[in-house]
């Protein structure tokens, strides 16, 4: 009971103690402020960073594998992978034959090509050739338009369908259907424009949005086809366990390699669980790298408030002496400094989540989608006062010892 | 006996100088006395006082206050027997310069862990008890010299503490203002309080029954005046 009551006092004690010292306690709160804001921006850019990431790849589907020269995520030495021979259309067709109709193979590679329309130029586009089993093996689908047929794929038909990027940039308001394109050296006929899928594009990975798909054949021809070669995306038939098929996929391989029993694979089968596995360990560390250099900056606010704190203690010693002499334990005195600096951190806190609201709005205006979660701003306020009792302790364990006669008699 | 003391020896250590300030005294205060401590500076007076009001403990000896050997107690235990058993007047009154009246009074109640409404009573009760009723929100820097004292009286006694022990209470006032301080004093006494004045002016323990004075850490004297005041 009288613990309560105590806490409620001690609690208007510290609010008292507050008004009394605005302006000093504005500036004590800036530190832990600046710390917090920093915190929760990196803790929400990553988050904003993986959801973006996750939503962009989720774009590939869990039930499709894709057969690759060399695997997305390299671990080990690269120049393992460099005598593997290429995947060509031949083995693709090959695969198709061998797994059966219920599996669709498709096809792709992509290069980089300037694309140019009237006046308007987009250099180092990525061009992707590919087939109208794309939209079997994706979840992209035209927004208007239609996407490539396998007609256009059998007679290499010189067409092109835009991401949603390529046709703001390259048409503006114009109907870009139609309309003829120049990719490298090669015209190409506008037939389709794709719905917004969101990108990956800020690590470096695909921007699903700023593509060009043109059929295969046309591709090959157009580009050339020394030295290329061609991922295979591979759907698994519904009902059958991805892990079983990847091992059927993986046979069948062989068979088209021409793979001895024992000799290692010289292709790799990749899913977007390893790019997401691969990704998540990437931001992990880059989250412990951003937590740790921004948690310097809450360390240094932390510190202004213990120099604060030592500063109101040394100041108010005729107050613990004249507190102690009435009546006030160890307890209580210690209570009363620990809620003081916990409450100016915690309101540096608050400050800081409200700015942080700001930063994140700015980041997802300009940068990329992000919000504030509730959890981190729980864990933002909670680390403030964590803060606060931390940098509060020693000045408040100060307090708390002083003797009451010489506390009385000090000027 | 409300508070009796066993050649109670207090030695400080100086630099590693022994320092003996009290050296062996004896004496018994019963209830609803009004004594007078004296000496001149130096004398252990202040010593006493801190001991008397268990801001300190003995080096030796023994001090009972109410029946309780004061003198075996840790700092936690010391705080305790002040907020309940020891009302304290400073010379400079020490009030919380920030606080109002009423909260400054009320005090010693929080740390006694008393519910608000049962606080809020009892220091309207004490803050009328010293006249200041209407000057209840003021803080100390809006009041005399001598109303701060009547503040710090009221304080001493919001808790009904077994002694009211004052030191120098009219030392940083005038002489009017002080004879006033002084009539609380007496008014508190005829009431039935216990009180104890430390001071070095023999118009104010002239106000006391009885006159302790303490001369190089020892009793000097242990006069019981006639009721002349």
């Amino acid at each position: 009971m009288s613990r309560i009551h105590g806490s409620v006092e001690a609690f208007k004690i510290a609010i008292a103690a507050l008004r009394a010292n605005t302006a000093r306690g504005v500036l004590t709160t800036l530190g832990i402020i600046i710390g917090i804001v920093a915190v929760v921006t990196t803790m929400t850019a990553a988050n904003g960073l993986a959801n973006n990431f996750r939503e962009s790849v989720s774009v590939l589907g869990t039930d499709v594998l894709y057969v690759s020269r060399v695997p997305w995520v390299i671990q080990g030495r690269f120049f393992q992978f460099r005598n593997r021979p290429n995947l060509e259309l031949k083995d693709c067709d090959e695969l198709a034959r061998l797994l059966g109709s219920s599996v669709v193979v498709n096809p792709t590679d992509d290069t980089r090509r300037p694309v140019k329309y009237l006046s308007e130029v987009i250099e180092n586009a990525t061009i992707i050739g590919t087939t109208d089993k794309h939209m079997l093996v994706s979840s992209a689908v035209p927004e208007y338009g239609r996407f490539l047929t396998a007609y256009d794929v059998r007679f290499k038909r010189p067409v092109c369908v835009l991401g949603t990027t390529m046709r703001e940039q390259l048409f503006g308001d114009v109907d870009p259907i139609n309309k003829n394109i120049k990719i490298g050296r090669a015209e190409f006929r506008v037939i389709g424009v794709m719905e917004k899928q969101g990108s990956a594009g800020f690590f470096g990975g695909p921007d699903f949005d700023s593509q060009v798909f043109v059929p295969v054949t046309s591709f090959v021809k157009e580009f050339g086809s020394r030295n290329r070669s061609f991922a295979f995306a591979v759907k698994a038939p519904r009902g059958t366990d991805v892990t079983d098929f990847e091992y059927e996929l993986a046979g069948e391989m062989r068979k088209i390699r021409r793979l001895a029993p024992g000799e290692e694979d010289n292709f790799a089968i990749n899913k977007m669980d390893s790019l997401l596995d691969a990704f998540n360990n990437v931001m992990g560390v880059v989250l412990m790298i951003g937590v740790a250099v921004t948690g310097i900056s809450l360390f240094v606010g932390g510190v202004g408030v213990m120099n604060i704190m030592f500063v109101s203690v040394t100041e108010r010693t005729r107050e613990i002496g004249i507190r102690k002499a009435i009546g006030a334990k160890r307890r209580a005195i210690l209570q009363q400094f620990l809620l003081e600096s916990s409450m100016i951190c915690l309101v540096g806190g608050a400050i800081g989540v409200a700015l942080s609201f700001a930063v994140a709005e700015a980041i997802d205006r300009f940068v990329l989608p992000a919000s504030v979660s509730l959890p981190i701003v729980f864990i933002a306020l909670t680390v403030s006062v964590v803060v606060g009792v931390i940098s509060g302790f020693i000045p408040a364990w100060r307090a708390s010892r002083l003797h009451p006669i010489d506390a009385l008699h000090y000027e | 006996m409300t508070l009796e003391l066993r050649s109670v020896e207090k030695i400080y250590d100086m630099n590693s100088v022994a320092v003996h300030a009290l050296r062996g005294v004896s004496f018994k205060i019963a209830r609803n006395e009004y004594v007078a401590i004296m000496g001149p500076s130096g004398s252990g007076k202040s010593t006493l006082m801190n001991i008397i009001g268990c801001l300190d403990v003995p080096t030796s000896g023994t001090y009972l206050l109410d029946g309780a050997d004061v003198g075996s107690f840790n700092e936690d235990r010391l705080a305790e027997i002040r907020n309940e058993k020891i009302g304290f007047v400073f010379q400079t009154f020490n009030l919380l310069a920030r606080s109002d009246v009423f909260h400054n009074v009320e005090l010693p109640l929080i740390y006694a862990g008393m519910r608000p409404a049962k606080r809020r009573q009892l220091a309207e009760e004490a803050i009328a008890r010293v006249g200041l009723a209407d000057r209840m929100t003021h803080r100390p820097n809006e009041l005399s010299g001598g109303q701060r004292q009547r503040v710090a009286i009221a304080r001493s006694l919001v808790n009904n503490p077994s002694i009211l022990l004052a030191d120098e209470p009219t030392g940083n006032l005038d002489s009017k203002t002080g004879a006033e301080i002084m009539e609380v004093f007496d008014t508190l006494h005829s009431e039935g309080n216990t009180i104890i004045l430390v001071t070095h002016e023999d118009h104010i323990a002239r106000h006391a029954q009885r006159e302790i004075r303490i001369f190089d850490g020892l009793i000097e004297s242990d006069i019981v005046q006639s009721e002349a005041a």
